[in-house]
């Protein structure tokens, strides 16, 4: 009893700011600077989401942040699979230094190396450019350990039968690993577009263009703006969580145990 | 030994070169760069120019540099002990595999997944002092309403409360793995000696899981130290430089003030630091 209600309480605070923020985006402009507030809209309003789409340009932002995080993903995915085939189970001089190598870049992330980053995509000439926000995202620590941590599990005997029917190394690939890996490509894939979705430091460093903003770099700058209604702010906000939303309930299981913590079974 | 055998093991190195590439152009040159670009000055319009020590010395007398690693600090003296106390208690309530426990897990998850952006936009609104719920339940309970970001203090304490939220049942699971590797018979021993609950989980529980306290401290630490978006979208940084934490800080510097060289002088200076951290952090879990 104790223990239900302790967690019970604790929902309620921890869920106190999507409540409100998702109540708030039903009011109508008039009643949203109420003082002192109301809790509950006397009348349910869709002002704040006919803004967003109306004169926020909410599909403009859609159609950049699908483009990036779709274009990402797949190449996300491809890099992955190949970088921790060939570090699992390749062998050429200096590979374990490179293993290294990788795993210590996870300690160094993007909010740290925002000014290096930055240098590396001005001199590439990826300013500005949705490119910026695809090319230097793909190399993921995180991604390619998982990876190298599958392909491990896979037994060397499959590929041996395969070189003795007479297929080469690319054919391999195609056809022995990769139709192995797909429960690996599944959780990349969703952890992928799960990450470009909620970016923010790569789009906020890259893209000074309004109409190349992702939805997160959006919904921070109209922020900075005066006299945009907090209606339509809280409507943005809630419409941009219902993606990651819908993806966390069907693949709960897969996100809270991690995609390091492995547990992915070819 | 199989005469084909040779041919098995493969050279492969084909296959990481696109990866090798971009983690060069990603992560290797920006780690080097970050120390290279310390001795030079750059405005993004004008050529870069050594400057030799330079960025350097001005960083000694940089006095909103060092306040904003003392912010970062703080920050993380506030919401690191809250993150750990709250998500071993989380998953203390949570770890059995019950459906009450499956069900609830996911509210407690959910804000890690919660675009930053999001979430810190969704607290600024609800910590907002005309608008916001909390000083309206204040207000209904016969108090006074508080400046929750725009007072130095509590703007602090309020971005790292924000922070606690994003992370608790992130590291809740860590604990719950952690609780549910320790074989109950452990408790049962302890429980047929007569022991009370408390003195199971302080006697028994806790020690057990010393891998995964430092695992769970680990990782807030470091999450905690990069924080940026939740601080830059909830406060900017304000009042003043009450929670400009040193990635804000050096964010500021690179991109209002085009100050590119100097900026990779204070990013060389926060690597170290979190390098630092990291090395510690180890160094406590092997003496242990």
């Amino acid at each position: 009893m104790l223990r239900k209600t302790f967690i019970i309480i604790l929902v309620i605070i921890f869920m106190l700011p999507v409540f409100w923020s998702v109540i708030s985006s039903f009011k109508s402009i008039s009643e949203i600077y109420n003082y002192p507030p109301t809790v509950f809209p006397s009348k349910i309003s869709f002002e704040g989401y006919l803004r967003v789409f109306k004169d926020y340009n909410f599909m403009t932002y859609l159609n950049n942040t699908l483009f990036v995080a779709v274009i990402a993903t797949v190449i996300t995915v491809l890099v992955c699979i190949m970088t921790g085939y060939g570090l699992a189970k390749g062998s050429f001089p200096g590979k374990q230094l490179l293993t290294n190598a990788m795993l210590t870049t996870l300690f160094i992330t993007a909010q740290i190396m925002m000014v290096p980053l930055f240098i590396v995509i001005k001199k590439l000439e990826l300013v500005n450019s949705l490119w910026g926000l695809i090319i230097p995202a793909v190399y993921t620590p995180t991604g390619t350990f998982t990876a190298i941590q599958y392909m491990k599990d896979i037994p060397d005997e499959l590929m041996e039968s395969a070189k003795i029917d007479g297929a080469n190394e690319w054919q391999i690939f195609w056809k022995i690993i990769m139709p192995l890996s797909k429960p690996l490509v599944a959780a990349l894939a969703i952890f992928s577009f799960t990450w470009r979705w909620n970016d923010f430091i790569l789009p906020l460093i890259v893209i000074n263009d309004s109409k190349l903003y992702t939805i997160q770099l959006a919904l921070s700058s109209l922020q900075g703006q005066y006299s945009i209604p907090w209606n339509a702010i809280m409507a943005f906000s809630t419409l941009a969580i219902v993606p990651t939303l819908v993806i966390f309930l069907l693949f709960q299981k897969l996100f809270m145990r991690g995609l390091m913590a492995g547990g992915l079974k070819y | 030994m199989r005469s084909g055998n040779i041919n098995i093991v493969k050279n492969r190195f084909v296959f990481v070169i696109p990866g090798l590439i971009l983690f060069t152009l990603f992560a290797l040159i920006p780690i080097f760069s970050v120390f290279v670009m310390g001795f030079t000055s750059w405005d993004l319009l004008h050529p870069i120019k050594f400057v030799g020590l330079r960025n350097f010395k001005n960083m000694l007398h940089d006095k909103w540099f060092w306040n904003s690693i003392l912010v970062s600090f703080k920050f993380m003296g506030i919401s690191v002990p809250l993150i750990f106390v709250l998500s071993l208690a989380l998953a203390l309530a949570l770890y059995k595999e019950d459906r009450f426990s499956r069900i609830f897990r996911a509210f407690f998850y959910w804000p890690y997944m919660i675009p930053a952006v999001v979430g810190g936009t969704m607290w600024k609104w609800l910590l907002s002092y005309d608008t916001g719920l909390l000083n309206y339940i204040l207000l209904k309970l016969g108090l006074e309403p508080i400046s929750w970001l725009e007072e130095s203090t509590n703007a602090l304490i309020s971005v790292s409360i924000a922070q606690v939220w994003i992370l608790a049942g992130f590291m809740m699971m860590i604990f719950i793995t952690g609780l549910q590797n320790i074989p109950s018979e452990y408790q049962e021993a302890a429980f047929v000696d007569g022991a009370t609950k408390w003195q199971v989980f302080w006697y028994v529980i806790f020690p057990l899981l010393k891998n995964t306290n430092i695992l769970v401290l680990i990782v807030s630490i470091a999450y905690c130290f990069r924080s940026f978006t939740i601080v830059y979208i909830m406060t900017t940084g304000g009042p003043g430089y009450a929670t400009t934490v040193a990635p804000l800080y050096i964010y500021q510097r690179a991109f209002t003030e085009y100050r590119i060289g100097y900026a990779s002088a204070l990013s060389a200076v926060v690597l170290i630091i979190a390098l630092v951290i990291a090395l510690i952090v180890l160094r406590v879990r092997k003496s242990d």
